[in-house]
């Protein structure tokens, strides 16, 4: 028989534990969006309800316009990332590839905006948009985060890691830096603008503070503002509160498990950047 | 048209952005179909010269021409070139056969695809890997990855073929076969190449003509085997040959040269060979090593302090003076380490240095 | 190739105009508005009364004042935790990216989803955690009701969403470590422990410098889970506000822009300070 290590008993021990406190919510949410009213409130609670009441998602969706956040927070989520990636895919180009004045001022601003804190531009940029008047608008949604220097940045180091010498041959190939650009570049570092793309449709599904300012109309609420609201209308229906909690996590964390490996690996190259 | 400076570089100068002066005023020209080498110690300004010519890098002043017009204001894909990169800078996410083709498939000119392919095709049978079509460039050897360098540099039938330090990234065998087929295939498709090495020995066995440089100067612009007989200055002298040439100071006062111990008349010497009046002063006697032989009475008495066996001869290393000397002698020569001999110079063939490095002898 | 390709300007052009609009412009706006007074279509000119009236402000320090608790309670904890069980992962067990898959859902997931569902597991009378402290017969508070009890429940909230970050960047650096030192300290007969202490911890202090600066920054930060955890609002009787609700609310509901903005300016002035005590941090621990 093997020899018992305790060090490792009492790892394993401890990380079941901490894997459980962090799995149980999705768990207790999942379960309890399927509970009847009745079993989210006896005492002791409920963790597994009797019969799995589908009927409240369907008084979720007859409630309040969750088809219309989810296409809401996909559109937003969609068109930031791919406008976002697109400008820093273009703007890392012209910082890794590109001799000119000035490229020293430029690194330095979008260095130092880096570590402006979004919450401090948050409510002047709410300012701007109200004025342009479009607040409840897509575009109002998505304006100030068509542009990511953080991203811009990840890829700035991702292309930084190709060899310089391959710009030079594709120049002296007679390609167009367009065509450097769609033809190597993008290829050569599909897994990188995959990942940025991820890890961005991720944060703008999980995006709230923004779409709380700028959209008071219940037809362009993203799914966490329809979310909040409706927890409030709903007030005491626990069980369709964590139905409807379930609807917004679920795409996210489908996506998550799918693309685990690649997600984790892309958050760590990010930060330790700092 | 002047075939003889089909590429003329002229008073080119670079100074990198950091203040660092790269290129120091250098001319050359390059005779159309000719194969010349760059050749110097890495750090020389070798790259940095072949990136002007290719149009990656702009001179800080200077002029190049090709086919006697400038091209200093022609951007690289306009400049008719051809360049095989140190790394081979070919693109890993392509095929070697999209790789080949895809000078062909970008920019104004571009070909349809079946064409561009029939052309690569015919490259990738001169350089010989057909059959390595559909491999990624990750998969293959140095020596592979080396053919498919060049066949996407020739695929646009360039006028110029640029080469930096080729094979540097191969094994030293491979690096012999290679440079063989190089310059057969070079010559085979008439093409006028530079190719840039910091191995003499590579430059000697593949170079119609050898420029080597130091220090972002030319330091002697010519045929091979002048390299070896008759060197421009000392870095030449020391730089080339292999084992490296002996060096022993010397004091020259009237008339006579005197080592530490040894002494030679001036009369000695081939009248011929003097570029200039020897006046008095301190310079450096050189020699190499198979012109300093074991004899009776020599210039030199050693010990021998190590026998090193290089093929087909033996070099016995000696110190004289605090510096260690060579002496090149054949396979059969009974020295063992530890005997002492005497030492003979041709004096037809020593070279004497001013402390500047001018050659006088 | 020209030494100034301007065509760069084109490729940047983009990310400039926007950046300029959405990041540098409000920045100065802000800091302008901190100096202004009334509503946001006829703002006038004030000086300094916008800080004075924040200073002078009890709810502004009881902001301040829970997130700096919060910052200084809950990042310090998380961090030990998650060291503990980055270490764990990396030294002890062999399912490691399970438990690293597992441990980093919270860190993709929607704060107010799951925000929510922490507001009945810590509900009071039928909350799984109060069921589960009464069962091992420990006091059970009013997590959420309770007024004196706010602070806590976000912390411990806090603790939670932030050990996904934290574990996962751990485990990228004790990845980093070169195993030779470990294979060395074998051949010494290092314990378990002397290993952990003696190697793995001096080589994760750059790492553990940045996470330490970038959870500060986040938790002075800190809305989204509050706002979720008390369905909008800062706990009863506002016990929980912190900075960011504190702006929201002049801004937005009190409509007294000036003053949210002088709030603002004063919390960027702090994750500035931060930011730079980082920056000197990693350059005398040797940088990176
Ligand atoms: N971009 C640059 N900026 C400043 N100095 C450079 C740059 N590129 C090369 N150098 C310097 O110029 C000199 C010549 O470089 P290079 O042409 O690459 O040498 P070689 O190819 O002969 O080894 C070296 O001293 C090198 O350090
Ligand atoms: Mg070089």
């Amino acid at each position: 028989m093997k020899k018992i290590r305790w060090g490792t008993l009492v790892a394993y021990i401890v990380l079941a534990i901490f894997a459980i406190i962090t799995v149980f919510p999705f768990v207790y949410m999942i379960l309890g969006g399927l509970m009847s009213f009745r079993e989210t409130t006896t005492i002791p609670p409920t963790l597994i309800p009797k019969h799995f009441e589908w009927s409240n998602y369907a008084k979720v969706f007859a409630q309040a316009p969750f088809a219309r956040y989810f296409l809401n927070t996909f559109i937003t989520a969609s068109v930031t990332t791919i406008v976002s990636l697109f400008n820093a895919l273009l703007g890392a180009f012209a910082m890794v590839n590109l001799k000119f004045k000035g490229k020293g001022v430029v690194q330095v601003v979008l260095l130092s905006l880096l570590m402006v804190p979004g919450e401090a531009i948050i409510f002047t940029n709410y300012n701007t948009i109200a004025r342009i008047g479009l607040l409840n608008t897509y575009i109002g949604l998505v304006l100030p985060f068509l542009t990511s220097i953080f991203y811009m940045y990840y890829l700035q180091s991702y292309f930084g890691s190709i060899s310089q010498t391959i710009y030079k041959a594709a120049m002296i190939d007679g390609a167009s830096d367009w065509e450097y650009i769609w033809r190597i570049l993008v290829p050569m570092s599909k897994g990188g603008l995959f990942t940025v793309a991820l890890l961005s449709f991720i944060s703008g599904w999980n995006s709230f503070l923004w779409p709380l300012l700028v959209t008071n109309e219940d037809s362009m609420r993203l799914l966490n503002n329809g979310l909040t609201s409706f927890a409030s209308d709903a007030g005491s229906e626990t069980q369709l509160q964590l139905a409807a909690a379930t609807l917004t996590v679920l795409p996210i964390l489908i996506l998550y498990f799918i693309f685990r490996k690649r997600i984790i690996r892309g958050v760590v190259r990010n930060d330790l950047k700092g | 048209m002047n075939d003889d400076k089909f590429v003329e570089v002229k008073n080119l100068k670079k100074v990198y952005d950091n203040g660092h002066e790269a290129i120091k005023d250098v001319s050359f020209s390059v005779k159309k179909g000719d194969l010349v080498c760059l050749l110097g110690p890495s750090g020389c300004g070798k790259t940095t010269i072949l990136n002007m010519l290719a149009g990656l890098l702009n001179p800080t002043s200077g002029d190049i021409l090709f086919d006697s017009k400038s091209v200093v204001n022609v951007a690289p894909k306009d400049r008719q070139i051809g360049y095989v990169f140190q790394n081979y800078a070919l693109y890993p996410h392509m095929t070697v056969l999209q790789n080949v083709m895809f000078p062909l498939t970008v920019g104004k000119q571009k070909m349809p695809k079946d064409k561009a392919k029939e052309i690569a095709e015919k490259y990738m049978e001169t350089t010989q890997i057909t059959e390595l079509a559909d491999q990624k460039p990750g998969n293959l050897s140095g020596g592979q990855q080396q053919r498919v360098a060049i066949a996407r540099a020739l695929v646009q039938q360039p006028k110029i073929l640029l080469m930096d330090e080729p094979l540097s990234n191969l094994d030293a065998r491979l690096r012999l076969k290679i440079r063989e087929e190089i310059r057969n295939l070079v010559k085979k498709v008439g093409i006028t190449t530079l190719f840039v090495t910091h191995d003499q020995e590579e430059a000697l066995s593949i170079g119609d003509k050898i420029i080597l440089f130091n220090n972002g100067v030319i330091q002697q612009d010519d045929m091979g085997q002048n390299f070896y007989l008759e060197p421009n200055n000392y870095f030449v002298a020391n730089f080339v040959g292999n084992p490296v040439i002996d060096n022993f100071k010397v004091n020259v006062k009237d008339g006579k040269i005197t080592g530490s111990d040894f002494e030679i008349n001036v009369d000695d010497l081939d009248k011929s060979r003097f570029k200039r009046d020897l006046t008095n002063g301190e310079y450096t006697l050189s020699v190499r090593p198979e012109n300093i032989l074991p004899a009776e009475t020599g210039h030199v008495s050693a010990k021998i302090d190590d026998v090193e066996l290089i093929g087909r001869e033996r070099i016995l290393k000696f110190t004289h003076d605090g510096v260690q000397a060579r002496s090149l002698v054949d396979l059969e020569t009974p020295i063992k380490r530890g005997d002492n001999v005497n030492l003979k110079m041709r004096l037809d063939r020593v070279f004497l240095f001013t402390k500047e490095g001018e050659r006088v002898y | 190739m020209r030494s100034n390709q301007k065509k760069a300007w084109l490729f940047l052009a983009p990310t400039i105009i926007f950046v300029t609009f959405f990041s540098i412009y409000p920045i100065l706006r802000a800091f302008v508005m901190s100096f202004q007074s009334g509503p946001l279509i006829n703002l006038n000119w004030t000086g300094f009364s916008n800080y004075q009236y924040i200073f002078s402000d009890p709810e502004f320090w009881r902001a301040i004042r829970n997130t700096i608790l919060y910052a200084l309670i809950s990042v310090p904890v998380a961090l030990a935790i998650s060291i503990m069980l980055a270490w764990f992962i990396f030294s002890k067990v062999k399912h490691k990216s399970f438990f690293e898959t597992t441990f980093f859902m919270p860190y993709v997931t929607s704060t107010i989803a799951i925000g929510i569902v922490f507001r009945y597991i810590f509900n009071g009378e039928y909350g799984m955690l109060n069921f589960l402290l009464r069962a091992l017969h420990l006091p059970a508070p009013n997590w959420i009701d309770d007024p004196s009890m706010s602070l806590t429940t976000i912390i411990i909230f806090g603790v939670w969403t932030s050990l996904a970050f934290n574990i996962v960047i751990l485990m990228g650096a004790l990845r980093n470590i070169d195993p030779n030192y470990y294979t060395i300290a074998d051949m010494y007969g290092a314990t378990g422990t002397e290993r952990f202490w003696r190697i793995t911890m001096p080589q994760l202090v750059p790492t553990i410098a940045f996470l330490l600066t970038m959870n500060i920054i986040a938790a002075f930060k800190i809305y989204t889970s509050v706002y979720a955890l008390f369905n909008g609002q800062a706990g009863v009787g506002n016990s929980a506000t912190t900075a960011v609700f504190y702006i929201y609310n002049k801004f937005q509901i009190v409509g007294t822009p000036g003053v949210a903005m002088a709030a603002t300016v004063i919390l960027f002035l702090i994750i500035m300070f931060v930011t730079f005590l980082q920056r000197k941090m990693m350059k005398k621990i040797g940088g990176r």
